[in-house]
C-alpha cells in the first residue's frame, strides 16, 4: 500500500502483525501498540523505539504530533495529479486570513503600480497590506471597507496593463 | 464575609476565568460578558451569569463601557474587574464606574490618568527620584539637537513625541549622521502623526526588560512582590517572562524595588500594578562601575498577563488580594516579611505561526491537551472544539512552571511544552522549546531585540519521518475498518472507526 502526504510516499507492508514501513532509502518496522480514539492519540514501536503521536484530521489535512513536534500533513489522493494548494491567476489577491477590510484604497479601472497598498486587511489587532504584485490595472473589486472576509475570499484582481 | 457579593469581569478569555476562580474561592458571585463571538467560550459557561454586550468587534462589546456599566447595574453586581487589556487602562471607565455606585477593582482614575501619559509620567518620575532614560524634548534647530546628543552620548535614540509602534523612531550611532536622520525622523514623524516633533532618548543595545510588581491596599499600605524578567519579547510583546530575573544582585533588586515604590507613591497608587524598567547590562556588571543601570520605562496600572509567576514564588493570590484591597481591606504583609522562592517561567501560547512573521493563526481546536504534573499550571480560556476567530489576542493560554531553581524550572518547562498538544491552529510550541534551548537563553543574555536581531530558528523544512508513519497507521486503521462502517457520520475522520479500542 502506499500513501503519500506532502510530497513523501511511505510504502507500507503488512507483515505478519506488524508493518514494514519505506520511505525513499529508509525502512523500519511499526507496530501499533494502542490507539485511543477519545484523545486522537496513537502508540506504536517504530523500529524498537516506543512512540506516542497525537493525530487530527481535517478533511486531507492531518495534524500530527510526536515527539513534541507538531506538523501539519496533506494527504494526497493516490491517482489523481493534484497542483499544490490553490490556483490563483497571477493577479487575483486573496485575504491570508479572516478580518475585516479596514480600507480600500483603489477603484475598478484604476492604475496601480508594483508594491501599492490596495486594500487593508485588519485581523487580529494587526494591519494586513494587500499590495499590488505587479503595475497593471484594477479589473475587479470584490469587497468593500467594513466587510467581513474569510481565509482565501478573493478580494480584487488586477490585470497587467499590456493586455489591457 | 465575602468582600463584595456579586463581580462582573469586563473582560474574555483566559483572565475572565482566572478571575472567575478567584471570585469562587472568595464566595463571590460572578458574571461574566461576551459578544457575539464568545458565547459558548469558556469564561461564559464558567461564571454564574452571563451577560451579551454586543457584537464581535471589541469596540462594541468588551470596550462598550456603557453597555458594562449597564449589565453590572442590571445584575446587581457591586464592582467590575477590567482584567488587562481592553478598558483596563482607561481613566475614564474607572471614574464611569465608581460614578456608577460600584467599585473599580483596581487603582483610582487619577493614578491611571498620570500614568497613562508618557509626558506627564516622566516628568513626575523625575520629581520623585526615580531614574528616567536621559534625553531631551521640545528641541527646535539642529544645533539644539546636536548639543543635546552630545550631552547625552551616542549611540541616541531619536523618537516622534507623538509616536508609538517604532514610527519615526531612529538609532544615530554617530554626530555624522545626525542631520540626516533628524530629517528621515521628521518626514516620517509627520507623514504618520501628522506631527513632527522628536525628542531624543540614550539608546541602550542590549537592553532587558525587567518589571516590577507593587501592590498596596486603600490605607497608604504598599510594598512591591520583586521583579519579573520580560526580555523575551517578539514584535515589542512578551512571550516568555520568569522571576528571578538571572541578572540581578541582591543589591540591585532592592534599589529596583524602593525605585518602583517611589513610582507607585508619587501617583498615590493601590491595588495591583507594575513598573517597568529598561536595564542596561553593560552598565551593572561590576566591571563598568556605578553607572545608572535601570531606567522607568512605564507603570501599567492594572493586573499583568505576567502575574502568576509571582503568585508561584511569592506565593500570594494577586487577584484575590486585589479584590480585597478594592473592598477596603488591608494588605498584611510588611516588605520584610515577603521572599521569593524558587523559580518560575511564563511562556505564552500563541495561535500564530512563527516561520511567517508570527502572523497569527484561526480555525477550531481540533484537540487540545494541556500538560499536566507537579509545579505546572495552565491559565486557559479555550477547551477542544473551541474557535480561535480573528477578534481577539490570539493568546490561548500561558503555560507556567515553578521549580526550585532556574535550571530545574527550564526542564520542566521544556517537558511541559513537549507535552502540549494542539491541532487546528499554528501555535509557537515549537518556537518555544528553540528558544528555551538556547544557549543565550541558557546564560540570560536574552536582550528585548534578540528575537529579531540574533535568533534564527526555522522550522524543520519536512515533517519527521515519525510523524509521516504516525499519520499513515492512523489512516490505515481507517481503510482496515471500512467495511464495518455502516454510516459514517465524518467521513474524513480516521478515529470515527476506531470506536471502542484496538489493543
Amino acid at each position: 500500500m502506499k500513501l503519500t502526504f506532502d510530497n513523501a510516499t511511505l510504502e507500507i507492508l503488512l507483515t505478519g502483525k506488524s508493518y514494514r514501513v519505506t520511505l525513499g532509502d529508509k525502512t523500519a518496522e511499526a507496530d501499533i501498540l494502542h490507539a485511543d480514539a477519545e484523545r486522537g492519540q496513537i502508540e506504536f514501536l517504530l523500529g524498537g523505539e516506543r512512540l506516542t503521536a497525537y493525530v487530527s484530521s481535517d478533511h486531507t489535512k492531518r495534524w500530527v504530533t510526536v515527539n513534541g513536534q507538531t506538523f501539519v500533513l496533506t494527504r494526497q489522493s493516490g491517482s489523481r495529479k493534484r497542483g499544490g494548494g490553490h490556483l490563483h491567476t497571477a493577479g487575483e489577491l486573496t485575504a491570508p486570513m479572516p478580518g475585516q477590510i479596514r480600507a480600500v484604497n483603489v477603484s475598478e479601472g484604476e492604475t496601480v503600480t508594483k508594491g501599492q497598498t490596495l486594500i487593508i486587511l485588519e485581523a487580529m489587532k494587526m494591519e494586513i497590506r494587500i499590495q499590488a504584485p505587479m503595475d497593471g490595472t484594477v479589473s475587479k473589486l470584490l469587497v468593500k471597507q467594513g466587510q467581513t472576509v474569510e481565509r482565501e475570499q478573493k478580494l480584487i484582481e488586477i490585470v497587467d496593463k499590456v493586455e489591457r | 464575609m465575602a468582600p463584595f457579593s456579586k463581580i462582573l469581569i469586563a473582560n474574555r478569555g483566559e483572565i475572565a476565568v482566572r478571575i472567575i476562580r478567584a471570585c469562587k474561592e472568595l464566595g463571590i458571585k460572578t458574571v461574566a460578558v461576551y459578544s457575539d463571538a464568545d458565547k459558548n467560550s469558556m469564561h461564559v459557561q464558567y461564571a454564574d451569569e452571563a451577560v451579551h454586550i454586543g457584537a464581535a468587534s471589541p469596540k462594541e462589546s468588551y470596550l462598550n463601557a456603557d453597555a458594562l456599566i449597564r449589565a453590572a447595574l442590571a445584575s446587581q453586581a457591586d464592582a467590575i474587574h477590567p482584567g488587562y487589556g481592553f478598558l483596563s487602562e482607561n481613566a475614564s471607565f474607572a471614574a464611569a464606574v465608581e460614578s456608577a455606585n460600584l467599585t473599580f477593582i483596581g487603582p483610582s482614575a487619577d493614578s491611571i490618568r498620570a500614568m497613562g501619559d508618557k509626558a506627564e509620567s516622566k516628568i513626575r518620575m523625575k520629581e520623585a527620584g526615580v531614574p528616567t532614560v536621559p534625553g531631551a524634548e521640545g528641541l527646535q534647530s539642529l544645533s539644539e539637537f546636536e548639543s543635546a546628543a552630545r550631552e547625552i552620548g551616542y549611540p541616541i535614540l531619536v523618537k516622534a513625541s507623538a509616536g508609538g509602534g517604532g514610527k519615526g523612531m531612529r538609532i544615530v550611532w554617530e554626530a555624522d549622521d545626525l542631520p540626516e536622520e533628524i530629517d528621515a525622523a521628521r518626514r516620517e514623524a509627520l507623514h504618520a502623526f501628522g506631527d513632527d516633533r522628536l525628542l531624543i532618548e540614550k539608546y541602550i543595545p542590549d537592553a532587558h526588560h525587567i518589571e516590577f510588581q507593587v501592590f498596596g491596599d486603600k490605607h497608604g499600605h504598599i510594598v512591591h512582590l520583586f521583579e519579573r524578567e520580560c526580555s523575551v519579547q517578539r514584535r515589542h510583546q512578551k512571550i516568555i517572562e520568569e522571576t528571578p530575573s538571572p541578572l540581578l544582585t541582591p543589591e540591585l533588586r532592592v534599589q529596583m524595588g524602593e525605585a518602583a515604590l517611589r513610582a507607585a507613591k508619587a501617583v498615590n497608587y493601590f491595588n495591583a500594578g507594575t513598573v517597568e524598567f529598561i536595564f542596561d547590562p553593560n552598565l551593572s556588571s561590576l566591571r563598568h562601575g556605578s553607572g545608572q543601570a535601570f531606567f522607568f520605562l512605564e507603570m501599567n496600572t492594572r493586573l499583568q498577563v505576567e502575574h502568576p509567576i509571582t503568585e508561584l514564588t511569592t506565593g500570594l493570590d494577586l487577584v484575590q488580594w486585589q479584590i480585597r484591597v478594592a473592598a477596603g481591606e488591608r494588605f498584611p504583609y510588611q516588605q520584610e516579611e515577603l521572599t521569593q522562592h524558587g523559580h518560575a517561567i511564563e511562556c505564552r501560547i500563541y495561535a500564530e505561526d512563527p516561520a511567517n512573521g508570527f502572523l497569527p493563526s484561526t480555525g477550531k481546536l481540533l484537540r487540545y491537551i494541556e500538560p499536566r504534573g507537579p509545579g505546572i499550571r495552565v491559565d486557559s480560556g479555550f477547551r477542544a472544539g473551541d474557535e480561535v476567530t480573528h477578534f481577539y489576542d490570539p493568546m490561548l493560554a500561558k503555560l507556567i512552571v515553578h521549580a526550585e531553581n532556574r535550571q530545574t524550572a527550564i526542564r520542566k518547562m521544556q517537558t511541559a511544552l513537549r507535552d502540549f498538544v494542539v491541532h487546528g491552529v499554528v501555535t509557537n510550541l515549537d518556537f518555544m522549546q528553540a528558544v528555551l534551548a538556547h544557549p543565550d537563553f541558557a546564560n540570560g543574555r536574552v536582550s528585548t531585540r534578540w528575537v529579531e536581531n540574533a535568533f534564527d530558528w526555522e522550522p524543520p523544512s519536512a515533517p519527521s519521518f515519525e510523524s509521516l508513519v504516525a499519520a499513515a497507521l492512523a489512516d490505515i486503521e481507517i481503510a482496515n475498518r471500512k467495511s464495518e462502517i455502516v454510516n459514517e457520520v465524518d467521513p474524513y475522520s480516521p478515529w470515527k472507526t476506531l470506536n471502542g479500542f484496538r489493543n
